[in-house]
């Protein structure tokens, strides 16, 4: 029985005309967003590539120099660009692409995409994610506004009801059948997006396990697009009739799709707040200058440097120390200077962390926002991938710098005039990243998962309800 | 076939329908007259389980329909005063999609096309949309679903209203032909030219309370007017 409900329903909503242009609108929408997002993903990541390569080959080629005047000059890293992001770009636009290794501080990322858009350009930011997330809920919305309410209002629901059919099967028929004409455009769309990736192929290195990441993305929209059907399904049940479900409906979509993004940055920003970037470099500089947590400040940090390095090697001066001691103030005032970043960006990336389960927790509220969440997670582009990198940067400029300092330690004499070359900027490195699987990006995710499989079960709840009642009201 | 038992229905305190008691037998056509409001349509909803009854039973071969809305519903057809169906399929298709939710999803296209051609539904129409059938094709498409998915009992709510005379003659012999195999037949209708023609048995209904019940075949037609029109009167 089911077989036939879900056949009648694909085979009048493919006469209907509504249905033919509204998908193919969004078909060719998401057509375009697609190939927008590849060029776009291929563009930056060869650019990027290039900087990259560029700023090391300039490391390298830096001439004769003291070692010191090299962690000055630095050495840029410009983070890769995820395969998915052809997808769902997430964040990426938002945060900085580059950030400049040197020495005595961690740099925040620079050069946000936004920054170079006119505020208004965002919104005709089109993105494979805004045709999935926004457009398509709206077209099921379209299609299914009328499944019910339509059939009350024509008397079909009556005659079919005469037959002695359940009406819960009927909805669980119209749910699949909404599922089934809707599939006519999402399976190429999946076909074609998963040859997408084939053709952008693994690279990068933003992320890994990549057809992994693909798969449970489709499932995620799947389930998402389940969530947006049974709750049309069910309203269209539940109204008095169909423009009253259709203005419900629209009223759902504007809510979950277009205010409750907006609102749950206001209340994340309200409820965890965070500094401002300047406040942030403030509290960084007073903590290196003034110390913190019972570290003294940089004076007296300096001299206790001094009197126990030459208590421990039994010198009256610094010259008579075997080892030049330029070298160990320096890499001590990096160690220094580590924990008070680790402290700071720490305390930022905690707090940004409970913004961003706050929003996962309204996805309870508004499943756009739990689905948002996963699909910047599987695509890799989330807030979470941009930290990982970041620490990885950290990372290899603390190393940078340790490498420097220990070759002025070690072959310099003190208030000489010291020269490295080559040999010594080869010997540092260069920075490779290899970015997570599908595992770690879901690893925070559990609230958001949670939410759309209550929002699963509260549809599925609602559709039901609702064509009991129908039955009742035929 | 069909049993009202006690059956009564009251809409916010106004009784719609009152203790009525009815048999139909297989083979038998009962029409019941009335003026709108009578509760003609509230005993075949409630045969229906559209609504439930106030007091009383509504028995489908001897199911009490209010427990078992859903199987008994089977051995019923209903064809109400205007057929509705999806104007988007053709009639074959809204056939076929009626009885395989009725239960019987094995039918070819010639099983199809021969229910239509037996409801007197031109051959032609078969497989044009729906959209452009007059109101007398839905009757005989409602008429075919009856015949697909073997009805045992059709209910009809004032089916010949609005039809002309010849579809509505045409309309007549095909209820002459279900009831010669054994259908039970129960018609609301204000028709009692038709009443007269084509029922076994006639109630006359009046605000809810089944007045009269007349056989027609011993009636000259102008008899049943008088009839009608006194219970209508005092």
């Amino acid at each position: 029985m089911l077989r036939h409900i879900v056949r009648k329903e694909v085979r009048e909503t493919l006469r209907d005309g509504r249905f033919r242009w509204g998908s193919a609108l969004v078909g060719l929408l998401l057509v375009l967003s697609l190939a927008a997002g590849f060029a776009h993903r291929q563009e930056v990541q060869r650019s990027h590539d290039a900087a990259q390569a560029m700023s090391w080959s300039q490391w390298l080629d830096q001439g004769d120099k003291n070692p010191h005047s090299a962690a000055h000059y630095g050495v840029y890293v410009f983070r890769p660009v995820s395969t998915l992001s052809l997808v769902d770009r997430g964040v990426d636009p938002y945060m900085g692409v580059s950030t400049w290794l040197e020495a005595h501080y961690q740099n925040p990322f620079e050069h946000r995409a936004v920054q170079d858009t006119p505020a208004m350009a965002r919104f005709a930011d089109l993105t494979a994610a805004t045709t999935l997330q926004l457009l398509i809920p709206l077209l099921i919305f379209l299609l299914a506004f009328r499944s019910f309410s339509g059939e009350r209002e024509q008397g079909t629901l009556r005659q079919l009801l005469s037959l002695g059919v359940d009406p819960n099967r009927l909805a669980w028929g119209k749910v699949v059948g909404t599922g089934a004409a809707l599939s006519i455009l999402l399976v190429p769309a999946a076909v074609l997006g998963a040859l997408a990736l084939f053709v952008a192929g693994p690279g990068g290195g933003a992320v890994e396990g990549e057809a992994a990441r693909y798969l449970l993305l489709l499932v995620t929209y799947l389930a998402y697009f389940g969530v947006v059907t049974l709750v049309a399904v069910g309203v269209s049940a539940l109204a008095p009739s169909s423009r009253a479900a259709l203005a419900i409906l629209l009223c759902l979509w504007i809510a979950n799709g277009l205010l409750a993004p907006r609102i749950a940055s206001d209340v994340a920003r309200n409820q965890v707040p965070l500094p401002s970037s300047m406040e942030f470099q403030a509290a960084i500089q007073s903590d290196l200058a003034q110390g913190f947590d019972g570290h003294p400040d940089r004076a007296t940090r300096q001299a206790m440097l001094q009197d126990s390095v030459m208590t421990t090697y039994g010198v009256a001066s610094l010259d008579e120390l075997p080892f030049n001691y330029a070298g160990v103030s320096f890499q001590s005032g990096e160690e220094f200077g580590n924990l008070v970043f680790d402290r700071n960006f720490g305390a930022l990336a905690q707090r940004v962390g409970e913004q961003l389960e706050l929003h996962r927790r309204l996805g309870f509220l508004a499943p756009h926002l739990a689905l948002r969440s996963l699909s910047m997670a599987l695509t890799g582009t989330d807030p979470a991938h941009h930290e990982r990198y970041a620490a990885h940067a950290e990372s290899h400029r603390r190393l940078i710098q340790r490498v420097l300092n220990n070759d002025i330690r070690d072959n310099s004499r003190r208030g000489e005039t010291y020269l490295a070359d080559a040999s010594l900027w080869a010997a540092v490195p260069e920075f490779e990243y290899q970015g997570p699987g599908v595992r770690w990006a879901l690893a925070g995710q559990g609230t958001a998962v949670g939410a759309l499989l209550f929002w699963l079960l509260a549809g599925a709840v609602l559709a039901r309800a609702g064509a009991v009642t129908a039955a009742r009201r035929a | 076939m069909l049993k009202a038992e006690k059956l009564s229905r009251i809409y916010n305190g106004t009784p719609a329908l009152s203790d009525l008691d009815l048999e139909v037998n297989p083979g038998e056509i009962y029409c019941l007259l009335g003026a709108n409001g009578a509760g003609k349509s509230t005993t075949i909803r409630l045969f229906l389980s559209f609504i439930q009854p106030s007091s009383g039973r509504a028995l489908v071969k001897g199911l009490d329909v209010s427990a078992e809305p859903l199987r008994s519903k089977r051995f019923l057809a209903y064809i109400p005063e205007q057929v509705m169906l999806y104007p988007h399929l053709t009639g074959a298709e809204n056939l076929e999609y009626f009885s395989a939710l009725a239960g019987h999803d094995g039918y070819s296209r010639a099983d199809l096309e021969g229910f239509l051609r037996k409801s007197g539904l031109q051959d032609d129409a078969h497989h044009q949309r729906v959209a452009g059938y007059s109101k007398g094709m839905r009757q005989k498409v409602g008429i075919a679903v009856a015949l697909a998915k073997h009805a045992e009992a059709l209910l009809l709510d004032e089916p010949t209203s609005g039809l002309d005379p010849e579809a509505s003659n045409e309309f007549s012999v095909l209820l002459g032909q279900l009831r010669d195999q054994g259908v039970a037949i129960l018609m609301a209708t204000h028709d009692l030219f038709r009443a007269k023609e084509v029922g076994t048995r006639v109630g006359i209904m009046r605000r809810g309370v089944l007045r009269a019940e007349l056989d027609p075949a011993l009636l000259a037609h102008a008899d049943l007017e008088r009839i009608y029109l006194e219970h209508m009167h005092d």
